[in-house]
């Protein structure tokens, strides 16, 4: 494990008097990608704009090594960090050429040798023959690639995405991320995403840093976060899961899907039982009912009614698929997490 | 059977709106042809021309090219600066600063100059300063009561740029300046042209600054080929050279803010927050302006009132320009929202009238008087033949001609305002307005009138406010002995009596800002209306 290529201590925010950051810690591995993941409004993107240099925290430390860039008494601008930054708008300069945005912060060097090396970035992103077209002759994926282009040209050690794919369309933000991270790994850039996109954040990142009300939930590879939330909160953030809340009794979890054991809860505590909906057993008859179906190609999705009157959410085989209203839904031990929180 | 695509096709008269759009089409352009047809075919005085280009016609034109190049600059840099200080920081007052800084559009640029020539002559109480006269005094008094169209339209072009377009100029290692002026200024630009050919437009209508200054411009030239020289044809070459160059300035303004439009749409504003020494600097920046337009002068001219007799036709004079104000006004309303709905409904055909309406803005007062007096001539001329004899004088000198001229200049000021108060309303809502049985005016009265009342009264006090200010169209077409504040301002003011100016340029000024100051207010509001 080399150094990080970035941290953050106790990073706070106010706007007004709402805290927007709550004391945030946050080591950024070098090399790969990292994501913040959270659903809007939880502090992500201000927190991004913190570590770029366009705002500044209010209290906690940022710092590269070898040199502090945001806390008591240090502040290095935006223009003096060197990271580059992409846009959820792209944020193109619209009286410039594709090839002139992609050169402007190619300030170091000779006139010719910005015209050439802005070409060969955006012959990386695919658009050489778009040099010479302004943003609104564009389309949104294009513009989006083109930001990225400009922000990778003059190599900086890390890059910072704010949501860079969100207003493009399904298919097209697939082709995007997958490009992307290409580029990345090819170029050797570090990258931090933000997004509010559990499947983009597990599909690009290394590791998932989980955000909620200004703080951090969690971190970790995206594997265990889906597979060992902490909190309630952790878990559905990375996705679909169901939740079950009950008295611990003699270290036992009593549950429609089973009864696990809670070795570390006292007696008359509660706990929260986590399963993912695929992880749960579905048998063809049993004392659940099923309320509705949703075909989903190579899944089906169930609705159903455990006999206390909690719903719960299987994903199953078609094969699999009971024809009845009745159900039977089980849980393995290891496949269930129980918190807290 | 008829259930699929059957629409009754009607033979009938087309709709109201589209016969009024077509009328102010005409009201509006008419004129300017008849200018033309008279600049061609009329005779002129004897030798007037030939003797007017070799003795005063080169520093008409002079005179033209530096006042207007002279606005544009002060404009530029005013309009420019004050419009990125509204739109990108945050400041106490930047709200109130936000409409304010358009004020001075209600302060005609002649009644400005009586205030800071009288201020700044040597005797007077700034003596020290250069007085303002000449072309680079009327340059500066243009910029400071003008300013405020490029402040409006480079305020809108910065509120709809990417709110991080400077941020990621900064993330890219350039300085905040470097930023502003690489990146924020130039994606502003077809904004700032828009803006300063309005300004330029203004600027070359204009009559009674110009001459008070002693800076004549074209349009100078055509009031004293009409008043001096008596030729009406000759009046009007002159006066299609200014339209010439009008029509030019128009070009550019469509083509700017089309431009301007297509850069996007507006967006939350990323307001970076001033500390207390810049939060000052910004209030003083906004304060100045408005001052120097409103305030120096203004004050000046209170001083005069209140040392000076009164003049003694003030209640009439005012009384004749409300009403004046008011009836074109509503006349402008009506011919822009019917071609505002001529626009929404009646398709690419209705949009022709329309857009030939607004060619008239081309037309400065004294182009559009001397085309009107032309068109009316050529009326009077038939009624006459028709007669066998002088048919009574029905139409030159009276208000109908005067009312007439101001709808061709003005008229195209409505068509905007209400257009944008239009475009508002979903056509959605007009089809379930339909869809629960109304009618054509009950879809008026219930849906449309509520959403853009507010819209079309911006679009009457905007023409109120130019027929308050208008100077040399009036003086050419008014009726014998019928004054309005602006011409007995400007009698008095030519006669060096400046306190008896000052009472009717104040009343004047008092009727016009609270109306300057409810279209400011909807020109920022965020579904704002334009201004032309």
């Amino acid at each position: 494990m080399t150094a990080p290529l970035l941290t953050v201590r106790d990073a706070r925010f106010l706007r007004g008097k709402r805290e927007i950051l709550r004391g945030i810690d946050l080591d950024l591995p070098e090399g790969g990608v990292a994501a913040l993941l959270g659903p809007s409004g939880s502090g992500k993107t201000t927190l991004l704009r913190a570590i770029a240099g366009l705002e500044r925290l209010d209290g906690g430390e940022i710092a590269t090594p070898g040199m502090p860039l945001d806390g008591p008494g240090t502040w290095v601008p935006a223009n003096r960090r060197g990271f580059g930054l992409v846009f959820q708008d792209g944020a193109l300069f619209p009286h410039m050429t594709a090839l002139r945005n992609v050169a402007f912060g190619l300030t170091q060097l000779p006139r010719e040798a910005r015209r050439d090396e802005a070409m060969i970035w955006l012959d990386r992103v695919g658009l050489a023959h778009r040099a010479n077209a302004y943003p609104h002759e564009l389309s949104g994926g294009e513009q989006q690639r083109i930001a990225l282009a400009r922000a990778l040209a003059p190599k900086p050690k890390l890059v910072l995405l704010d949501e860079p794919f969100s207003s493009l369309d399904r298919a097209l933000r697939a082709e995007l991320r997958h490009r992307t991270t290409q580029l990345l790994a090819a170029s050797g850039i570090s990258a931090l995403l933000v997004t509010h996109d559990a499947e983009e954040a597990m599909e690009m990142a290394a590791t998932i840093a989980l955000m909620q009300d200004g703080r951090i939930l969690q971190s970790g590879t995206p594997e265990t976060l889906y597979a060992a939330p902490e909190t309630r909160a952790a878990a559905l953030l990375l996705g679909s899961a169901n939740v079950w809340s009950g008295t611990v009794k003699a270290g036992r979890i009593e549950t429609p899907v089973g009864t696990f054991a809670a070795p570390e809860f006292q007696d008359g505590e509660t706990a929260h039982l986590i399963v993912r909906p695929e992880s749960l057993r579905v048998e063809a008859d049993g004392t659940f009912t099923t309320v509705q179906r949703a075909f989903r190609g190579g899944l089906v999705d169930l609705v159903t009614i455990a006999p206390d009157g909690s719903e719960w959410r299987a994903s199953v085989s078609p094969e699999m698929f009971p024809e009845s209203e009745r159900a039977g839904l089980s849980a393995s031990p290891s496949d269930v997490v129980i918190v807290r929180d | 059977m008829a259930l699929i695509g059957t629409r009754r096709r009607s033979l009938s008269l087309p709709p109201l709106p589209v016969i009024l759009a077509v009328l102010a089409a005409g009201v509006a352009t008419l004129p300017l042809f008849a200018v033309l047809v008279l600049a061609i075919t009329g005779t002129g005085a004897d030798g007037y021309l030939r003797h007017l280009a070799s003795t005063r016609l080169p520093d008409y034109a002079i005179n033209t090219a530096l006042v207007l190049i002279t606005a544009a600059a002060g404009a530029a840099l005013i309009g420019t600066g004050l419009g990125w200080l509204i739109a990108r920081t945050r400041f106490p007052g930047r709200s109130i600063f936000e409409w304010a800084l358009a004020l001075p559009l209600a302060m005609p640029a002649y009644i400005a100059a009586y205030g800071w020539l009288d201020l700044t002559l040597a005797a007077g109480p700034l003596g020290a300063l250069p007085t303002v006269r000449g072309w680079w005094g009327a340059g500066l008094i243009f910029a400071l009561t003008l300013y405020p169209y490029v402040y409006l339209l480079t305020r809108d072009a910065f509120l709809r740029q990417p709110p991080h377009l400077e941020e990621a100029a900064l993330a890219l290692g350039r300085s905040h300046l470097s930023a502003i002026l690489t990146v924020a200024l130039p994606a502003a630009r077809p904004a700032i042209a828009a803006g300063l050919a309005l300004v330029a437009m203004e600027a070359l209508a204009d009559y009674g600054a110009v001459i008070h200054l002693g800076a004549p411009t074209l349009t100078v030239g055509v009031l004293r080929a009409w008043s001096g020289a008596g030729s009406l044809a000759d009046a009007a070459r002159l006066a299609v050279m200014i339209v010439g160059t009008a029509l030019l300035l128009t070009t550019l303004e469509r083509a700017g803010r089309s431009r301007a439009r297509s850069a996007g749409q507006r967006n939350a504003p990323a307001r970076t927050a001033l500390r207390p020494v810049g939060s000052v600097l910004a209030a003083l920046a906004c304060l100045t302006p408005i001052a120097l337009a409103l305030g120096a002068p203004l004050a000046r001219l209170a001083w005069h009132a209140w040392h000076a007799e009164p003049a003694q036709n003030i209640w009439n004079s005012s009384l004749n320009s409300i009403s004046l104000a008011a009836v074109t006004a509503g006349l402008a309303a009506a011919f822009g929202l019917a071609s505002a709905y001529a626009l929404r409904s009646g398709g690419r055909l209705a949009a022709i009238p329309v857009r030939t309406a607004m060619l008239g803005y081309a037309a400065p007062g004294a182009v559009a008087a001397v085309g009107v007096l032309a068109v009316l001539g050529v009326v009077q001329g038939g009624l006459d033949h028709a007669a066998g004899g002088l048919f009574p004088v029905l139409l030159t000198g009276t208000l109908l001609a005067l009312v007439f001229a101001y709808l061709t200049r003005f008229a195209a000021a409505a068509i905007g305002p209400c257009e944008t108060a239009l475009a508002r309303i979903p056509p959605s809502l007009d089809e379930a307005s339909r869809l629960a049985g109304a009618g054509p005016i009950r879809r008026f009265w219930r849906v449309h009138w509520p959403l853009a009342s507010g819209g079309i009264l911006a679009a009457a006090l905007i023409v109120f406010v130019e027929v308050l200010k208008e100077l040399p169209a009036t003086m050419i077409l008014r009726p014998f002995n019928f004054d309005t504040l602006a011409v007995v301002a400007h009698n008095y003011a030519s006669d060096e009596r400046l306190g008896q100016s000052a009472l009717p340029a104040l009343v004047l000024v008092a009727l016009a800002l609270p109306a300057m100051a409810v279209v400011a207010r909807q020109a920022v509001a965020p579904r704002r209306i334009e201004l032309r």
